[in-house]
């Protein structure tokens, strides 16, 4: 059963097609890894499924429902989420106050209004437990180390509950230990939520990996088990670093 | 709660205080002291206004004067027209003056008091809900929101001056009839009508908390730093702006309402660019971030105003620039910032960190 698909999207700027007639289906429940390049156009497919980019034609389709031109706001209630390439937590704002803002499952101003603390328990504790941020909850997330930084980015997507859940290079500076940390927590995700990688760490990849396809120049270049992958021709003609 | 709120909640206590009892106490309850702090307490309101969309949501709204105007002129319509009840057809004198022979429809609900309470409030509302939704949805920013807001400012306050025949115009609305606030005449030099404009602050106050305290104050804070992200999780971002905004519109009004009161007058220099940026000073030197804060500067200014102003008359307008100046150089976060830091250096060093530890910790804020 697919949980979404996508038909020959096509993103131009200027003169270069970032991404040049992608079809793909993602099925529910699955992890698919996405690895090409520098610059072969993965985040930018990653933008344009959570709507940071628009495309220049083709069609997302979400459970169902064309999401091709919906706002992002839009796009997350139906139940995608997004982890930035770049960590992107909120500075100013403390731990605790960033899951407090990813757990949005009622995002509506009166909603808001009524919420004025958050206990640290149920699905809170646990979030905070698993990446083990729970001793620093009133700490600013502007003071915490390049690692915690993309922990608690993880931590506000446990806590956002996604069905589909983005990441772009999630072990991008973390420690082998904490690349090994962060293969358990995906592979605790799969089947409940959907997730699509972008990984260049390849024993990452193989620890997490059900499907992979890889990209290049903005197009679907090959598409199966991490073991065909590694062994596909055309695949070590591009992708020479691993 | 860490101990930043603890403090910020002693803080809360110690101005309420000050405002209900130690004011009223070192005026020596004398009538005319009491009503030039309660205009004072009136611009509070209105900072803390501006505190609430600038400081908490980073919307620098520079035309804050003209809700806050629009407040003023909504309760002076109502008590011109008590005042000219006795007129052929209830008509205003400076209507006649300009060859106005009846009441315009637009003037007609404010003989109504609860009308004109409620419009005071919602007027200002609905039109920065409008102009809230155009800038808004069209993810203007920054920079931007300010120049429009400005501009919209001008362009109100010379609508008012040129419709002479229904403003006013350049003199704006005088001759105005005392309020009867629901059979209560309200004397303006009275302990009780200063406790009328401290409970309005007080009131302006505590609504504009539980909406900071709340997680709307928390999505704005993060709509701030990175508004782009906050959609990401699913939040309208244009509906929360839209909202903050309009609340401080409808806050700014309430504070226009009293400040016709205590005045007892209605000008376009409330309207001002002049006054819109000396709100923006007073909230600088409280500090954005905290409501009372911006409040606490407004009163502070105002107060040196009336002491300094006197003594340097030509230079007082050069005087308020340098502070501003001043601030936004050695003192961002205002006041409210410094007390902060000294709250928190004190904090840590009971802890027993060594004061190296925590300048660390500061200057990493
Ligand atoms: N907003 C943009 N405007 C112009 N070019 C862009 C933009 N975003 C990405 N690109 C270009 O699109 C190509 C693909 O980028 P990207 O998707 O980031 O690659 P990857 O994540 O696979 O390394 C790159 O050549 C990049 O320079
Ligand atoms: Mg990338």
């Amino acid at each position: 059963m697919n949980l979404m698909q996508i038909h020959n999207l096509t993103v131009q700027f200027g003169g270069l097609r970032a991404v040049n007639d992608l079809s793909l289906d993602v099925r529910r429940g699955e992890l698919l890894c996405l690895l090409g390049p520098n610059g072969a156009g993965k985040s930018t497919t990653l933008d344009l499924i959570c709507g940071k980019t628009r495309a220049t034609s083709g069609q997302i389709v979400f459970e169902g429902q064309d999401i091709t031109w919906l706002k992002e706001y839009k796009r997350a209630r139906c139940g995608i989420g997004r982890k930035f390439q770049v960590p992107s937590v909120f500075r100013e704002l403390t731990v605790l106050e960033n899951i407090e803002l990813a757990r949005s499952r009622n995002p509506g101003i009166l909603d808001s209004l009524r919420v004025f603390r958050t206990p640290i328990r149920g699905r809170v504790r646990e979030v905070l437990q698993i990446v083990g941020l729970i001793d620093m909850v009133d700490t600013r997330a502007g003071n915490l180390s390049h690692g915690q930084t993309q922990w608690l980015e993880i931590a506000m997507l446990l806590a956002q509950d996604s069905k589909l859940i983005l990441m772009d290079e999630p072990t991008a500076g973390m420690t082998i230990q904490e690349t090994l940390q962060t293969a358990a927590i995906f592979n605790s995700l799969k089947g409940d939520h959907t997730i699509i990688v972008v990984e260049h760490d390849m024993q990452f990849v193989r620890q997490v990996a059900e499907r992979v396809i890889v990209m290049n120049q903005g197009s679907l270049l090959a598409e199966g088990t991490i073991a065909g992958i590694e062994a596909d021709p055309r695949v070590k003609a591009v992708y020479l670093g691993h | 709660m860490n101990r930043n709120n603890r403090a910020d909640y002693l803080g809360h206590i110690v101005f309420i205080l000050a405002i209900l009892l130690g004011v009223p106490a070192l005026l020596g309850f004398d009538g005319f002291e009491l009503n030039t702090f309660a205009r004072y307490l009136s611009l509070a309101i209105v900072a803390s206004a501006l505190a609430l969309s600038w400081g908490t949501a980073g919307i620098l709204n520079l035309g804050q004067a003209a809700t806050f105007g629009i407040g003023a002129y909504v309760m002076a319509m109502h008590l011109k027209l008590v005042a000219s009840a006795g007129n052929p057809d209830g008509l205003p004198d400076f209507m006649g003056w300009n060859n106005v022979t009846s009441l315009p429809w637009f003037w007609l609900p404010f003989q109504s008091l609860t009308v004109t309470l409620i419009l005071g409030l919602a007027l200002p509302a609905l039109l920065a809900w409008a102009m809230g939704i155009f800038m808004f949805r069209a993810r203007i920013t920054g920079v931007f929101v300010a120049i429009i807001t400005l501009a919209f400012l001008v362009a109100l306050q010379l609508w008012f001056i040129e419709e002479q025949r229904f403003t006013g115009g350049q003199n704006g609305l005088t001759g105005l009839a005392p309020l009867d606030l629901f059979g209560w005449s309200v004397d303006t030099y009275s302990l009780g009508f200063y406790y009328l404009v401290a409970g309005c602050l007080i009131a302006a106050l505590v609504i504009g908390s539980l909406i900071v305290r709340s997680k709307v104050g928390l999505v704005l804070r993060a709509i701030r730093e990175d508004s782009q992200r906050v959609r990401y999780f699913g939040y309208d971002v244009a509906r929360y702006e839209t909202f903050v905004f309009s609340t401080s519109a409808a806050i700014a009004g309430w504070a226009g309402m009293l400040y016709a009161l205590v005045l007892e007058f209605a000008s376009p220099t409330y309207i001002g660019v002049a006054f819109s940026l000396a709100i923006v000073i007073w909230v600088a030197v409280g500090g954005r971030e905290s409501l009372v804060g911006a409040a606490v500067g407004a009163i502070l200014v105002n107060l040196a105003e009336g002491r300094l102003s006197d003594m340097f008359v030509e230079s007082w307008l050069l005087i308020l620039g340098v502070m501003f100046i001043l601030f936004v150089l050695f003192l961002p976060r205002g006041l409210y910032g410094l007390l902060r830091q000294g709250f928190g250096r004190i904090a840590r060093l009971r802890e027993g960190q060594g004061p190296k530890d925590a300048r660390a910790q500061e200057s990493a804020q």
